[in-house]
């Protein structure tokens, strides 16, 4: 796993927190988990994340909460970040680029999808 | 001739011709020949019979003051016949009193209780002030009748009994004038037989006050002898007049008003007694105080009373407005509560709706999620993989209805927010026709696409997308294999015209209206088992009605279907 990287994923739901896991490990990366958003905010402090898909709907601290926090930290100011959300308005989604996000995917979504943004903001 | 042929006969106008002419022919005989007694009795006899014929004919509610007038009227006629013995037959002076007197005194008592009779037939509110005005009018006439006629006969010389006789006929005729006054104070007037009724009774009491005043000079007023004669004639008339049976009915009427007429009787009560007063000081100075001062203090109590009614009518009248006004109030707080009660409700349907859709994403999420990786994997035989892709066809299904139903709630809350920039229609239709070209190849139906060039309009490039995506989605559902749907986009009257038309099933003519109801779902669809949810048609309308546009639908069952849908252009673009 040459080109492994380290994915945080963030999301309450269990099972698609499973799910988001596959399709991140299926790509090589190594993943580290959280179920909300402070224990994701833990995680970041013991290791630097190379990429972070956060759900925006979670206890403690909800996703765009965890962006901020991220963003406003000089050594993980420049981690991308995809938001998931089954919040599907437009006003949702300029929320979430307004707050610096750097893709909003939207529930349901196709594996695919995730997968291609994953590859995509690693890539850079 | 049977009872219902002589009711539509004109009786009451041929008796009046012959009573008249009657009358006429007794002031042309010879004067106290026998003749002209027996034609005088004939008369007075013909109008008990007509009466009495006419209650039979005519047959009213209440028959019996009408055989009580009869009986009346043939008392008086006996009364008259028995006179006549005595003048023509027996060649004498009749006896003071005499039986005719007592035939004539007998008749009054019957006329008069036919009379109150007809008023009981009305209702108490109209009685009780009709008997204080019938009071009011009847003592005024009493004290009249006292001081000019019955005090000089009291005073005067003659036996106790002449006495009694002579004050009987002024009494009567006080009696008889207060059953009359008492009717007409009730709706019975605007009957054609009442008018003649009052008519036939007016005769009777001038008649006999003329004769009361001055009994000695009858023998020179032989034309007093018109006035009874008149009085038999238009009572068997008013009898024969088919309005007779409107005088038994009960009336509905509004509550009693303070109008001319009765002003004009209280006025006329009230000035009665110091009319009279002023007319004996001015005739023989011999002013009878007592019998005027009772009849001034009876009368000024019944105006009192009558004073005191209106007002009490008029209390209950603001009474009851008060109630009413009161009761409107409660209705309209009601009105209030209820709406403010569905507002709320309304309210929380939205949240509901939108707080389902939100939470019925995420289990969908990990169903498709998961779907699509065991897919993918490829481990499956192709019977499974044909299994999983109808789970996945489904979950798509049941994530259109929450988006619908998220839609709709947006909708209906207000928050349906464009964000309009210019857009080439013509290139949205292509994309939306390429888009549906393998679901439509799936479903073996032709998709074409007829896309001029077109001005650029002012609209939300998502909306329009999910407007035309789904009605070529519902053309494509609603097509048989083999069919054709066809979209069409083109430049018309200063709009952009869309149009998508299938070869379909068809819509009936009175669903078509219908259309775009929320959940509204064709009866065609239904029996076909077409899925959908009855939302899509709403939300399109609603899409093009918040850009400024219309839609509409043509459809022939079995035929095919076309919506069409206008968008309108800026009048600078129409013209670039």
């Amino acid at each position: 796993m040459s080109d492994g990287r380290l994915v945080l994923i963030a999301d309450d739901d269990e099972d698609i927190l499973a799910l988001v896991r596959t399709i991140v490990e299926r790509q090589g990366h190594e993943v580290m988990a959280a179920r909300d958003g402070a224990e994701a905010l833990a995680l970041v402090v013991q290791r630097r994340p190379d990429l972070a898909v956060l759900d925006i709907s979670m206890p403690e601290l909800d996703g765009l909460q965890v962006l901020r926090r991220l963003r406003a930290e000089s050594h993980t100011r420049d981690v991308p970040v995809v938001l998931l959300s089954a919040r599907a308005q437009e006003a949702d989604v300029a929320l979430g680029f307004g707050t610096g996000a750097d893709a909003y995917v939207r529930k349901p979504f196709s594996p695919r999808e995730l997968a291609d943004h994953v590859a995509q903001l690693l890539e850079r | 001739m049977n009872a219902a042929g002589l009711r539509t006969m004109p009786l009451a106008r041929v008796y009046l011709a012959a009573g008249l002419a009657a009358t006429g022919l007794y002031f042309v005989v010879p004067w106290d020949s026998f003749g002209q007694a027996l034609l005088y009795d004939a008369i007075g006899a013909s109008s008990a019979v007509a009466v009495v014929v006419a209650a039979r004919i005519h047959r009213p509610s209440t028959q019996l003051p009408w055989y009580l007038f009869g009986a009346g009227l043939l008392s008086f006629s006996l009364g008259d016949v028995l006179f006549n013995l005595y003048d023509q037959v027996w060649n004498r002076e009749p006896p003071v009193p005499s039986v005719a007197d007592a035939f004539y005194l007998a008749g009054y008592p019957f006329l008069t209780i036919g009379l109150l009779l007809l008023v009981l037939r009305l209702r108490s509110q109209e009685r009780r002030v009709g008997l204080i005005d019938a009071a009011l009018l009847t003592v005024a006439f009493g004290l009249c009748q006292w001081i000019f006629l019955m005090e000089d006969l009291v005073r005067g010389s003659a036996s106790a009994s002449e006495k009694i006789v002579a004050l009987s006929y002024p009494a009567m005729d006080v009696v008889l004038l207060a059953a009359l006054v008492f009717l007409a104070l009730t709706p019975a007037w605007r009957t054609v037989a009442y008018r003649y009724l009052t008519a036939s009774i007016l005769l009777l009491l001038v008649a006999d006050e003329i004769y009361g005043v001055s009994p000695d000079t009858y023998a020179d007023a032989s034309w007093l002898d018109a006035g009874w004669l008149l009085s038999y004639v238009l009572w068997g008339v008013a009898a024969l007049s088919p309005s007779m049976r409107g005088l038994s009915e009960p009336k509905r009427s509004r509550d009693p008003r303070l109008t001319t007429l009765r002003l004009a009787v209280l006025a006329a009560a009230l000035a009665a007694a110091p009319a009279i007063l002023l007319v004996e000081r001015a005739t023989d100075g011999n002013i009878d105080a007592v019998a005027i001062a009772v009849g001034a203090v009876v009368l000024s109590g019944l105006v009192l009373l009558r004073l005191a009614g209106l007002i009490r009518s008029l209390d209950r009248l603001r009474g009851a407005e008060r109630v009413a006004r009161a009761e409107a109030e409660s209705v309209r707080r009601q009105l209030a509560d209820q709406n403010e009660q569905l507002r709320e409700a309304d309210r929380l349907k939205d949240e509901f709706v939108a707080l389902i859709s939100h939470d019925l994403r995420t289990p969908l999420t990990s169903i498709m999620g998961y779907l699509e990786l065991t897919l993918e994997d490829g481990e499956l035989s192709k019977r499974q993989s044909g299994y999983l892709e109808i789970v996945d066809r489904n979950a798509k299904r049941l994530l259109a209805l929450v988006n619908d139903l998220l839609f709709v709630a947006r909708l209906e809350a207000g928050e349906l927010d464009l964000h309009p920039s210019k857009l080439d229609l013509a290139a949205v239709v292509r994309q939306t026709v390429s888009e549906a070209e393998p679901r439509a190849a799936a479903s073996g139906i032709t998709l074409t696409c007829e896309a001029e060039p077109v001005p650029p309009v002012s609209a939300d490039r998502g909306r329009i997308f999910q407007l035309l995506d789904n009605l070529v989605s519902n053309a494509i559902k609603f097509t048989p294999e083999g069919g054709d749907v066809r979209v069409s986009v083109a430049q018309a009257n200063g709009a952009v015209r869309l149009e998508v038309a299938d070869t379909g099933i068809g819509v009936d003519a009175d669903e078509q209206r219908r259309l775009f109801e929320r959940f509204f779902r064709a009866s065609t669809a239904a029996e076909r088992q077409i899925p959908g949810t009855g939302l899509g048609l709403y939300i399109a309308r609603a899409i093009v009605e918040a850009h400024g546009g219309s839609i509409s639908v043509e459809s022939e069952p079995g035929r095919g279907t076309s919506f069409r849908i206008d968008m309108p252009v800026e009048e600078a673009e129409v013209h670039a």
